[in-house]
């Protein structure tokens, strides 16, 4: 069977789809389905162990040297060996725990000509152009490593900078034209937050852009671009986590967000206004499974199943000028579709009943189509086209490009065990252990 | 009797490690910590209800793994229960809001001789250890019973400062922020520990008013020169000047009465000033 597509994303134009699966990218052509790019990170898992080893010989000689210092200006009591051990690489054993080595984050200029993604395995944020005209349309312009896990980027909008936050909270500002890539150390944050940072978007108001920053405690940080050590403000009004920014395709003023509480916030970013809280735990809970439940250690009788919200999309309708919202809750067999109100408010439309749970969702705009990234075991199906009705409701489409984009796909696995983690947003909670 | 339990005054991001200069310098604060125990108060002054009006949080993240407890937003923040004194019943709302921060706080001794000093300005020390922030609390209560009218200014919370300072402070709400003797992590891997470094500083310029002054002191210059260099380079920042430090009784103040600061005198150590001005916001800026 094949792994299913970890991320996708599609062209707004309509003319491609991207897809990620471990550490591939593909891009799929939207008119005949025609595989037209393909990246491979060459680098592996026994990249990151190997780096792994050579700081830990690093640290040792480091260490080994303080001691020696400390030796001279204090005496020690003890005299024990000093040889030092070296460790050989490890070799992961059978039951080691598996290293993931994935793309992480994807993302696709509004145009459609710059490409952006995140490596495990170096650390890096890579930069492509995207050239139809070319053979293989990903072109690499730059790899840039960074000092520590990338986890969400967004391009500026001006398209000359790519901003890539990481696990530990800082984001840095890499030049897209700079082709050589800068050093590690000479690389300095433009913000950080002492918190892992789960997403970041680029916005604009009255001329001027702004940068948001979500982090795993509940705050939302609203900063000036590219002057970003002036902090505009807080968005105070989550209790639990964020994974989602997004901001509206019809109103750069609003800005939906979501993670780990049981509603999406809606806001006016700008003004530091919170416009709406949407509850989504009675449209879900009758698709909540055992999945759910919080992991067996902080399991109680009283523990509630989790929701967990993967993925935020609107759309003003062409031809009914509603404006819509979607939302996908992980591992959750549905899209809820809402209508976003002038003042505001929000209706729900439909929640459209799936029979797998999808991993990822993107919306080819020009179509008013949407595509999922089924999490199933079909050898020849693996996404899937929805259409946008006037009404706001979905309708599963019937599409031959499904299955010529699922077959570009070439990565096989014996089980479902074998897939890389689909579901990780969940992971993100904090827990007090009792 | 108000002790503090020795087992809990480890630094909290403290490591088992070899590293001489790391060394040398916990023995001398566990010196210090010791010395603290003995530190008493009368008996009957200890009984303390304390009602905490916000919430508990889980911890579990990569840079502290404390439960805190913390407001969701500045305004949720009940602070009559910090200065009784300081809320009208009537209007139900505070007089007078906190101004002044002492970030890790330690023992307080900087609150105490700050208090009356700045007696109408609210002042409020942070703390991340809870058998300290829990002494400092019992330490001014007795304060406050012994003379009624003074130290009604000055209060203690337990909270990471390095990450939930904008859930206390609104824009511009401060006019000075101590940073005395901050924990040194002289590791470089663990500088992103340091109170101070150039990300934090933009969420410090965030809870400063502009004009208003941010003070640090340290024993080691290592770390001296770390703030000062970070402070230096940031652009809402401008050091003042030795005139200034020598004509700015809180520069006198941080000098000699924090507990740190008395023991390094003590032992006839060196300290290391630097203070900077919050610089406005640039015009293009919002
Ligand atoms: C809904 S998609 C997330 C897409 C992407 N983060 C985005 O912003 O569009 C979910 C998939 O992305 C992958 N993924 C993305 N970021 C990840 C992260 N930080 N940790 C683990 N998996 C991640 C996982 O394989 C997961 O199945
Ligand atoms: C070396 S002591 C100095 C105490 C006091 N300022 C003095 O001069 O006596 C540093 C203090 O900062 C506290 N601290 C460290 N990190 C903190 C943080 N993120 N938020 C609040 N307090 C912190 C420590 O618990 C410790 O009490």
């Amino acid at each position: 069977m094949k792994h299913p597509f970890q991320i996708i994303k599609a062209s707004s134009n309509g003319e491609f789809l991207v897809t990620s699966v471990k550490n591939t990218v593909y891009v799929s052509s939207l008119k005949d389905g025609r595989l037209i790019g393909t990246w491979c990170d060459e680098l592996d898992s026994s990249y990151t162990i190997l780096k792994q080893h050579e700081s830990k010989l690093k640290k040792l000689e480091e260490a080994e040297r303080e001691n020696e210092e400390g030796d001279a200006s204090k005496k020690t009591k003890t005299n024990d060996s000093k040889a030092v051990k070296v460790p050989k690489i490890p070799v992961p054993g059978p039951g080691a725990p598996q290293i993931y080595n994935y793309i992480r984050t994807l993302e696709l200029s509004k145009e459609g000509d710059i490409l952006v993604l995140t490596t495990d395995s170096d650390k890096s944020v890579v930069i492509f152009k995207i050239d139809l005209s070319a053979e293989n349309c990903l072109i690499q312009m730059k790899r840039q490593p960074l000092p520590k896990r990338p986890c969400a980027v967004s391009l500026s909008l001006d398209k000359k900078y790519v901003t890539v936050a990481d696990k530990f909270g800082d984001v840095y500002n890499i030049s897209i034209d700079e082709q050589t890539a800068s050093q590690e150390k000479d690389l300095r944050p433009i913000l950080g937050h002492v918190s892992m940072l789960v997403d970041i978007a680029i916005c604009e108001h009255g001329g001027k852009s702004f940068i948001l920053s979500a982090d795993r405690d509940e705050h939302i940080r609203v900063s000036n671009y590219p002057k970003s050590y002036v902090i505009k403000g807080w968005l105070y009004g989550h209790s639990s986590f964020i994974s989602n920014l997004h901001i509206s395709s019809f109103d750069s003023n609003l800005l939906i967000s979501g993670g780990g509480d049981d509603y999406l916030c809606l806001w006016n970013w700008y003004d530091e206004k919170l416009l709406n809280k949407v509850q989504l735990r009675n449209l879900v809970e009758p698709y909540l499974t055992d999945f759910h439940l919080p992991p067996e250690r902080f399991l109680s009788e009283d523990s509630v199943k989790e929701i967990s919200i993967s993925k935020i999309l609107t759309y003003r309708h062409p031809t009914s000028d509603s404006n819509l919202l979607f939302v996908l809750c992980e591992n959750v067999k549905a899209i809820l579709v809402f209508k976003i109100e002038k003042d505001y408010t929000v209706n729900h439309v439909q929640t459209l009943a799936l029979s797998t749970s999808l991993v990822d969702l993107t919306l080819i705009e020009s179509d008013s189509v949407l595509i999922g990234s089924k999490d199933t075991d079909s050898q020849t199906e693996i996404i899937e086209f929805y259409s946008i009705k006037d009404s706001g409701n979905l309708e599963v489409l019937d599409n031959e490009l499904s299955k010529s984009i699922s077959s570009s796909n070439k990565i096989e696995v014996n089980s479902r065990e074998e897939f890389y983690p689909l579901y990780y947003i969940n992971t993100l909670r904090k827990r007090s252990e009792h | 009797m108000a002790s503090v339990d020795k087992r809990d005054l480890n630094v909290p991001t403290a490591e088992a490690s070899n590293e001489s200069k790391k060394k040398q310098y916990r023995e001398k604060r566990k010196d210090f910590r010791d010395g603290q125990k003995n530190v008493s108060f009368e008996e009957n002054a200890i009984e303390l209800p304390r009602k905490r009006f916000y919430r508990q949080r889980a911890h579990s993240n990569p840079f502290s793994d404390h439960d805190l407890a913390y407001p969701s937003r500045p305004d949720s923040m009940d602070w009559s229960q910090l200065y009784p004194q300081f809320y009208d019943q009537e209007k139900k709302a505070m007089t007078s809001h906190v101004e002044i921060a002492d970030i890790g706080c330690g023992y307080g001794g900087l609150l105490i001789s700050l208090a009356k000093e700045f007696s109408d300005k609210l002042i409020l020390g942070m703390e991340i250890r809870v058998q300290v922030t829990q002494y400092v609390q019992d330490r001014i209560d007795v304060l406050r019973r012994q003379e009624e009218d003074n130290y009604q200014n000055i209060a203690v919370l337990r909270g990471n400062a390095m990450k939930f300072l904008p859930n206390f402070f609104h824009k511009g709400q401060l006019s000075k922020m101590f940073f005395c003797f901050p924990d040194p992590h002289f590791k470089q891997r663990k500088h992103k520990a340091r109170i101070i470094t150039s990300t934090l500083l933009s969420e410090y310029a965030y809870v400063l008013r502009v004009g208003g002054v941010i003070y640090t002191i340290t024993d080691v210059e290592d770390l001296h020169n770390w703030m000062a260099q970070h402070l230096e380079e940031h652009p809402l920042f401008q050091r003042l000047d030795k005139e200034w430090e020598e004509q700015d009784k809180c520069v006198c103040i941080m000098t000699n009465s924090t507990e740190e600061g008395k023991k390094v005198s003590r032992n006839n150590g060196r300290k290391w000033i630097a203070c900077f001005e919050r610089l406005p916001n640039p015009d293009d800026c919002d």
